[in-house]
């Protein structure tokens, strides 16, 4: 083994970090270890916590605001609130991600991208989870569950690899500049009223701005959480097919996301232990 | 044999980041004022680096704080990248850079172990292989269920040691840990570390405990502002290492006048006085530093404005804690001077010093014959250094040079004269 090669390929860096696993495993459990640690009920808030956020929700949307339009409302929000927080909360976390672990950076070798890696797959598994919960609503719901949600791991793991994108470049620009993790707050507050999570994106108007622009078809087409929203609630609370031809864009974009990231993250990675 | 880890023109650089743009409002005002880049500065931790470790070799990084020592540990453990040159690494690594990197306060020392051990990069199946081994050594079979956060600090650091040391590595960075934990765990540490080394892994070690080195390494390598110094066997590179400490401080000696006859340290009639004061090695170079069962001389310098006679000069050797070892002078030594008028020297040899390891001090004097004037006397003002040579002694103050044998009832006990026994290992 060299341990010093300055520009590594994509795939040994895919490839050592399959022989880190076990250490991303590790990152993973102590992140949902720690977050439930000293609490009685222990791992149950795994399952606790989606559930009493659905039951507000549940109560908010059928009791004090019923929502007139949307039949089972509180599965129609729900299906875009879970990916979205999905994604919300990997961001958050694993933007700062480099910095929070600047002990081990400066004392151990391992490959720095674990660190990102492990705070996206911690928040996935409280992802998966909380659809577990959501699965047990659709009864209530009368929701139809139709053969389309044989989809769900595809869609999952396209937003998985753009949030795992976008984190690598996130976490770089964080080490650098710390600013980032407070833009970022901002950014993902304006970002969550710019994704159809409360709303659908045939509900909403069309703006005109300035030049005749359409804002709906905009915030459509320069954002990929709009299109994996909307694709979840295809096959979640539609029961339909998601429209394959955004799906696809959207994948295009989520694939140069996910390249970029890792070559930038490659690039400053092996200062990363002098800059922190 | 091949090699373990190879430095090949290495050098690193680091930035250092005067008044730097730590946020988008620093850059911001950096940009309004025209600068692109914050002014800064360049630091070379290491220039031009070269050496090798072969595989199942010892090798000891020493030298003075800042000199790059741990620079060229993060280096070989790919933490840091070199700026210029070549690093190779043949065989897998494992640091005792800090003990318990990766710790977490909330998680039991069994969490902690899954933890940590995964971090050093072994897999889950040989974590639980060696769970019982490595609790054992840490002394936790009763805590290992607490969350470390209510550790004692020795036990952290036992824990820390314990999970790094049986990670099986091929090559072992150890920095400056051997001076952590109470003695007991450290004689462990060490005991550990020399088993890893007659399983064959090679070793960097850091450490400014010079016996340390000269005790566990095969080679050092003596650092300086980033450039290397000395390469050599360790005695070697240690006393020259001790020379120039020892040079150093003399000349920040030389630069403080001394003060009148009469004080705390010096008193005397001043008829004759003991102008200066040299330590030699055998070749009469000025040394501060001596081995055991090395020669060693003491040169004094003395002025008398007058014509005295019978005059007896002598010395007295402490050890840094104040026992006073010995006490020649020339009297004892059967040296009848007759009289000293003007300037001269006396001079004391010793052709094979038999203190062990550690710091004498050293008080000269000057009396008359009959031993009821003092002209000059200088009490405890003067220091050197002995480090062990080929002695292995250790206990105590002075090696006595006895020899041991045995007689065994049976002559087949099979005796072998310790002297054999060094050779033979040497």
């Amino acid at each position: 083994m060299v341990a010093n090669v300055q520009k590594r390929h994509l795939i040994s860096q895919i490839s050592e970090l399959i022989r880190y696993r076990n250490l991303i495993r590790s990152l993973v459990v102590r992140d949902l270890k720690v977050r439930y640690k000293s609490s009685v009920l222990g791992f149950i808030w795994c399952l606790l916590n989606p559930l009493l956020m659905m039951v507000v929700f549940t109560f908010v949307f059928t009791v004090i605001f019923p929502a007139g339009g949307k039949e089972s409302f509180p599965i129609f929000f729900l299906a875009g609130l879970l990916p979205w927080q999905f994604f919300a909360n990997s961001i958050n976390t694993s933007t700062r991600s480099i910095v929070d672990n600047a002990h081990l950076i400066k004392k151990v070798y391992f490959p720095r991208k674990v660190l990102p890696v492990a705070g996206v797959l911690s928040h996935l598994v409280n992802f998966l989870l909380a659809l577990v919960v959501f699965f047990a609503l659709f009864p209530l719901f009368r929701v139809r569950v139709t053969s389309w949600i044989l989809l769900l791991p595809v869609i999952i793991l396209i937003q998985l690899l753009f949030t795992l994108g976008l984190a690598f470049v996130l976490s770089t620009m964080n080490v650098f500049y710390r600013d980032t993790q407070h833009i970022m707050e901002t950014l993902m507050l304006l970002w969550f009223f710019l994704t159809p999570i409360f709303y659908s994106l045939e509900d909403a108007q069309s703006v005109l701005i300035g030049l005749s622009i359409d804002l709906r078809n905009l915030i459509y087409t320069l954002n990929p959480m709009a299109s994996f929203i909307e694709a979840y609630r295809a096959v979640l609370y539609q029961g339909s097919g998601p429209c394959f031809m955004r799906l696809g864009v959207t994948g295009s974009v989520t694939f140069l996301v996910f390249v970029a990231g890792s070559l930038v993250f490659d690039h400053y990675s092996s200062v990363f232990s002098e800059e922190i | 044999m091949s090699v373990a880890v190879e430095f090949i023109n290495v050098s690193k650089r680091f930035i250092l980041h005067r008044d730097r743009p730590r946020s988008l409002r620093d850059l911001f005002f950096h940009l309004l004022h025209g600068q692109w880049r914050p002014p800064s500065e360049t630091l070379w931790a290491l220039r031009d680096i070269n050496f090798t470790a072969e595989k199942g070799a010892t090798l000891g990084l020493i030298g003075p704080n800042g000199s790059g020592k741990s620079t060229a540990l993060k280096l070989a453990g790919g933490i840091l990248e070199p700026t210029e040159g070549h690093i190779h690494i043949q065989g897998r690594v494992s640091a005792l850079i800090e003990l318990g990197a990766g710790f977490h306060p909330d998680l039991t020392g069994r969490e902690n172990i899954y933890l940590n051990g995964s971090i050093l990069g072994l897999s889950q199946g040989q974590i639980r292989q060696k769970l019982d081994e490595i609790i054992a050594f840490a002394e936790l079979e009763r805590f290992i269920d607490v969350p470390v956060k209510y550790y004692s600090s020795g036990m952290y650091m036992r824990l820390g040691f314990s999970v790094a040391a049986h990670t099986d590595p091929d090559i072992l960075l150890v920095d400056e840990v051997l001076a952590v934990g109470d003695a007991a765990f450290q004689h462990k540490c060490l005991d550990r570390i020399a088993t890893l080394r007659r399983n064959g892994v090679t070793i960097v070690l850091v450490s400014h405990d010079l016996g340390t080195i000269q005790s566990l390494c095969d080679q050092a390598i003596w650092l300086d502002h980033g450039q290397l110094q000395a390469l050599g066997h360790p005695t070697d590179v240690v006393m020259a290492y001790l020379n120039a400490i020892a040079r150093k401080e003399e000349e920040k000696a030389a630069s403080k006048p001394l003060s009148g006859i009469q004080n705390d340290w010096r008193w005397g009639t001043g008829r004759i006085q003991i102008t200066q004061v040299e330590f030699c090695d055998g070749n009469g170079a000025p040394c501060s530093v001596f081995v055991n069962g090395g020669p060693m001389e003491v040169r004094l310098h003395y002025r008398a404005e007058e014509r005295i006679e019978d005059p007896n000069f002598g010395l007295a050797i402490y050890h840094q804690n104040g026992t006073h070892i010995c006490g020649p002078n020339t009297h004892f030594g059967g040296l009848y001077i007759p009289f000293v008028e003007g300037e001269g020297r006396v001079v004391y040899r010793i052709p094979s010093l038999d203190l062990l390891e550690g710091t004498y001090l050293l008080s000269v004097a000057v009396v008359n014959g009959a031993d009821t004037e003092m002209y000059d006397y200088h009490d405890r003002v003067y220091s050197f250094r002995v480090y062990p040579g080929k002695s292995r002694e250790r206990y105590g103050l002075v090696t006595l040079k006895g020899k041991w044998w045995i007689n065994a009832a049976d002559e087949s006990a099979g005796v072998i004269e310790a002297d054999r026994l060094r050779s033979n290992e040497q």
